[in-house]
């Protein structure tokens, strides 16, 4: 039992001397490397992760722009949709309408225009009907006649046409 | 071993001690009349140690070019190891601003006290013929002993950097108390400062030997007995054992490296 218990100054003194030389030349070629290493991802990740969240939160709230700018633009159609096909048909009431008063119109002087060239036609007609009776009745009476008896004879012919 | 016939439990019983205590002195050496010859658990030192410092630069070499490496292979390994010291003890006992500057303690604790269990695990330091024993280093009460005077150093020197070489005596005790309290608390204090490393000590040790010695004495009936049925069912007992022991020596290498970090934590942090 002494031998497990056995004071051993020199087995101590191996101890720290080897101890001494892994902390010296690990810590300065391994552990303190590695914990900056691991620091620096953590550090990164965390980083990288909060970059994320931004971007995500950027992101969102340009799509929620986007969103609010298309339905913005959607509305604007519609209303320019809507003014349009309300201005097409007030133009097509106002042509329609146009349309039917110049066709009245043209309609009307188009009736005018007829009277005036029956009544022309027959007081045309008349005038030459008196100058063939004139002509008729020079030949058939000749020279028989005085002029009084001619313009008698002329009113009563006239008589009888404007009785027919 | 003991020879057939001669076998008496007390003979047993100093065979085992003779296994698992450290061996005669193999090469003598003096330097300032200081006996510092070198014996097999001087030897298992230098190999972890060789080893662990070799394993370590293998593993960390590119860590030391890039400043975000990305590790593979035995570096991963190697680095999940380091990321359970730094991150289970470190960081919850001297906190994440310290980590940097008690890390290398910490982890040397831990890397080279848990290559020394394992070491003392393989079954080949027996067979190198110079008195028996030299099972496993950190058995050896003066190898543990060095490594607990070095956590209490590491415990005075962490609180003066951090309060000054008088502050940190005066933390050791609670302030604003009675008295009387005092007369009680200040040599307790004092006390529990020496008991700590003694405690670290006798832990260590005595869990990397007492594996061993059970191993031993399940061992022992083969040659009492003389029995191949007894042989069969020491070995299968001694197979389970082995894992235990594993187990153990990755336990204890834990625990007092958690134990040295939790009191370098208490003389930053003095929670009075």
């Amino acid at each position: 039992m002494e031998n497990l218990l056995r004071f051993d100054t020199g087995l101590m003194i191996w101890t720290w001397i080897t101890f001494i030389a892994v902390l010296v030349i690990l810590g300065t070629k391994a552990w303190k490397p590695m914990i900056k290493a691991l620091e620096n991802r953590e550090n990164f990740i965390r980083e990288s992760l909060e970059e994320a969240e931004e971007a995500r939160k950027e992101a969102d709230k340009v799509a929620g722009e986007y969103e609010a700018m298309v339905a913005k633009a959607r509305q604007e159609a519609q209303n320019i949709v809507a003014s349009g096909k309300e201005t097409a048909e007030r133009m097509k009431a106002d042509i329609l309408n146009e349309a039917q008063d110049k066709s009245a119109g043209i309609l009307k002087q188009a009736e005018v225009q007829i009277v005036a060239e029956r009544d022309k036609a027959i007081a045309e007609i008349r005038t030459q009907i008196v100058d063939i009776s004139m002509a008729a009745a020079e030949k058939i009476i000749a020279k028989s006649l005085t002029l009084e008896d001619n313009e008698r004879l002329i009113e009563d012919a006239l008589k009888d046409y404007g009785k027919n | 071993m003991a020879a057939p016939g001669h076998g008496t439990s007390n003979n047993i019983g100093d065979k085992i001690i003779e296994h698992v205590a450290n061996s005669d002195v193999m090469i003598h050496f003096e330097l300032f009349g200081v006996d510092l010859s070198i014996t097999k658990h001087v030897i298992m030192l230098w190999i972890a140690a060789g080893f662990l410092v070799t394993a370590g630069l293998y593993a960390t070499r590119r860590y030391r070019k890039e400043d975000r490496p990305v590790p593979s292979g035995f570096s991963n390994a190697f680095e999940y190891v380091v990321d359970f010291v730094r991150t289970g003890i470190l960081i919850p006992t001297v906190g994440k601003n310290h980590v940097l500057k008690w890390g290398p303690l910490v982890m040397s604790f831990f890397f080279l006290i848990l290559t020394m269990n394992f070491l003392g695990l393989m079954p080949f330091f027996n067979y190198i013929n110079h008195g028996h024993g030299g099972t496993t280093a950190t058995g050896n009460i003066n190898v543990t002993a060095a490594l607990a005077l070095i956590t209490f150093m590491a415990i005075i020197v962490a609180g003066i950097l951090e309060h000054g070489f008088f502050k940190h005596w005066k933390n050791l005790v609670p302030g604003g108390l009675p008295k009387a309290v005092y007369i009680i608390l200040i040599p307790i204090e004092i006390l529990s400062m020496f008991v700590r490393p003694f405690a670290l000590t006798m832990r260590l040790a005595a869990n990397m030997t007492a594996g061993h010695i059970a191993m031993l004495a399940i061992f022992a009936p083969i040659f009492l007995l003389h029995n191949a049925y007894v042989g069969v069912a020491s070995v299968a007992l001694n197979v389970g054992i082995t894992f235990l022991e594993i187990i153990v020596s990755i336990v204890q290498a834990y625990v007092f490296t958690l134990l040295s970090s939790v009191f370098i934590g208490q003389s930053i942090h003095p929670h009075h």
